[in-house]
């Protein structure tokens, strides 16, 4: 039903691109000169795609808010309010107040700011690494591949959130341990994704081209390969946001994350766990900032792999 | 069964061995890399006496080279000796292990059979109604399951069925219950730690019977007459269930990292609750018998999982 509609749409955009009352000529030269880049598409595609829309104007927001957090936040996030602890929500105190009299709507705007910016710097190495040693083990094949790919399978062996909190714990817990230890104890998939990918466009016909007249291997990678794989490293990328925003907060619920006073979703729920019989709203109004930030996050990564490849290749 | 398949699984057997040693290698430099020290974590009764820190680094052989101290280790691990934990009471490793795996593998079992049972029907009925009201709920409920964080679903549930209905326990695994009221415990972790099983469960299973709906053999078992119920349960769900095969096995893992966030909420006595502990107390020999018992736990299960799967699905290849 659903595809239906969009191949309505599609024929009838692909008639509008087509003048009707023009020479042959004229209709070949506005063709090639105006192809649609693939960025065109992917827009045109994702448009249409309302959920993944929502998801993204929320995810903008949201760095928005992580962005402007100090001047959007009612209060100071370390600023206590004498006698007022453990208040409900009210009109002073939206998502009311903590053991500690703060106002718990400015530390959850605050704590924006770790969540996505811990997102963002661990998949940044995530891809690094991923994308490398995938890269070269596409590639080369033969004995590295063999070697970073055996590597790869010992490190999914190891249940990876224990990696991570062995990891985080033992090099003395902090943002900038959490960021690094996701980024070192995640790449895995994203590796075999890219490596399977190289195999896969390695195999095509241009590249054969390119090898037959000369193309150093450096510049196919970065030239011909790469390129080809950009789609799938985007969307990957997308996709690990949110979960390691996940694990960042896990880490932080767990005390291995980012320290106080740094306010964090995850810290937040574990602070408001002892106090979760008569003041709910410290573990409710953190823990759904966590959800709905991954929720938009896996929206526009769900939206951006169809949009990407509308017939599904990957499965 | 191809004719190369005993081979095939020799070769995949064979592999372990320098899978397993490549798994101590990583374990132990891991933790040897960090910069804490682990004398102090097991001489922290005692008073901070640099010579009494340099006789616990004596005996414990943390004054050896890297290499050595490993080579030291592994003989012992490979004999199953895991040395005695420097904090738990300065019990044996195996000892603190063996007290908890049940509770850990009890848990595990319940969340994973329940995932299956729930999740299973559900994904073929998706598929069967595709975009009927059924579906959507299923697929839309998975989706959202899937950014739900476990500590926070685990959160809440405490909040609503135990503070603020009272209809199960809170936490603990209820020691010295029997019956249903020891099930009573089970259930909130072990629905914590299916929610996202179930939800990766029904999206794959939907997929998996879809894609085997287009195939040409199905269209061939529809043209020659075969009820919409044969069609259904004979030719797609045959095909489309061996791939789940290897779908549960992948979840092993996530099965044992959510536990050690699952048993921490709820104070259950199992191994995720004791790595948790474990690594707060940089207590050395703990983690590595944990990260090396669950990680050689995991490669064997993937093999176990890539024979059965092949075994299931004829048209694998054995090159």
């Amino acid at each position: 039903m659903a595809n239906a509609q969009v191949d309505e749409t599609r024929r009838e955009q692909a008639a509008e691109r087509i003048p009707s009352s023009t020479s042959p000529a004229r209709h070949l030269q506005q063709v090639s000169t105006k192809p649609e880049s693939q960025v065109q598409i992917v827009w045109r595609n994702l448009r249409r795609n309302r959920l993944a829309m929502a998801g993204g104007i929320f995810v903008l927001l949201l760095y928005l808010t992580a962005l402007f957090a100090p001047a959007l936040a009612p209060q100071d996030y370390t600023a206590f309010n004498r006698g007022q602890p453990l208040k409900p929500p009210s009109s002073e105190h939206w998502f009311g107040t903590d053991r500690q009299t703060r106002d718990v709507f400015s530390r959850v705007i605050v704590g924006s700011r770790v969540s996505l910016s811990v997102g963002f710097i661990s998949v940044t190495l995530i891809m690094l690494i991923g994308v490398t040693l995938g890269a070269l083990s596409g590639f080369l094949g033969g004995i590295i591949d063999n070697l970073v790919m055996r590597f790869t399978d010992i490190m999914l062996a190891i249940p990876g959130f224990f990696l991570l909190i062995t990891a985080a714990a033992l090099f003395t817990p902090s943002l900038r341990t959490t960021m690094i230890v996701i980024g070192l104890t995640s790449w895995m998939g994203a590796a075999r994704l890219i490596r399977g990918e190289f195999l896969r466009v390695k195999a095509q016909d241009f590249v054969l081209a390119a090898r037959a007249i000369g193309v150093p291997n450096s510049r196919i990678i970065i030239r011909h390969l790469l390129p080809n794989t950009m789609a799938v490293i985007i969307v990957e990328a997308t996709l690990w946001l949110s979960y390691a925003i996940l694990l960042e907060s896990g880490l932080a619920f767990l005390g291995l994350g980012a320290q106080p006073p740094t306010p964090s979703w995850g810290g937040m729920l574990a602070d408001g766990r002892v106090d979760m019989q008569n003041a709910w709203w410290q573990t409710v109004f953190p823990g759904l900032a966590i959800f709905l930030t991954v929720l938009a996050f896996n929206l526009v990564g769900d939206g951006l792999r169809d949009a990407f490849d509308p017939r599904q290749r990957r499965r | 069964m191809a004719a190369g398949s005993g081979t095939y699984i020799a070769r995949r057997i064979l592999l372990l061995v320098p899978l397993m040693i490549g798994l101590s290698m990583v374990v132990f430099v891991i933790i040897h890399l960090s910069p804490g020290d682990p004398a102090l974590a097991f001489a922290s009764e005692q008073a901070l006496d640099p010579q009494v820190l340099a006789q616990v680094r004596e005996n414990l052989g943390l004054d050896k080279p890297l290499p050595v101290q490993y080579g030291i280790w592994l003989s012992h691990v490979a004999r199953f000796e895991f040395g005695t934990a420097y904090t738990f009471n300065r019990k044996p490793v195996i000892n603190l292990i063996g007290e908890r795996v049940l509770m850990s593998v009890q848990l595990q079992a319940l969340a994973l059979v329940m995932a299956v049972l729930i999740a299973i029907p559900l994904g073929i009925i998706s598929a069967k109604r595709q975009y009927s009201l059924l579906d959507n709920l299923a697929t839309g409920g998975a989706f959202l399951g899937l950014a739900l964080p476990d500590f926070w679903l685990a959160l809440m549930l405490q909040l609503l069925l135990a503070v603020q209905l009272g209809w199960l326990p809170a936490s603990t695994s209820g020691p010295g219950t029997a019956g249903l009221e020891k099930l009573s415990y089970f259930i909130m972790p072990a629905v914590v730690l299916a929610v996202p099983i179930i939800a990766i469960f029904i999206r794959f299973m939907r997929s998996s019977m879809l894609e085997v709906n287009k195939q040409d053999y199905v269209t061939t078992a529809r043209a020659k007459g075969l009820s919409e119920r044969a069609v259904t349960y004979r030719h797609i769900l045959k095909n489309a269930i061996v791939p789940m095969v290897t779908v549960i096995g992948i979840q092993l893992p996530r099965l044992v990292s959510g536990a050690v966030i699952v048993e921490t909420v709820f104070a259950w006595p199992g191994l995720g609750w004791l790595g948790y502990q474990a690594i707060l107390q940089r207590d050395y020999p703990v983690i590595l018998a944990l990260s090396l018992l669950t990680g050689a736990f995991i490669l064997v299960m993937n093999v176990v999982v890539d024979i059965v799967y092949a075994l299931l699905d004829p048209r694998i290849r054995f090159d």
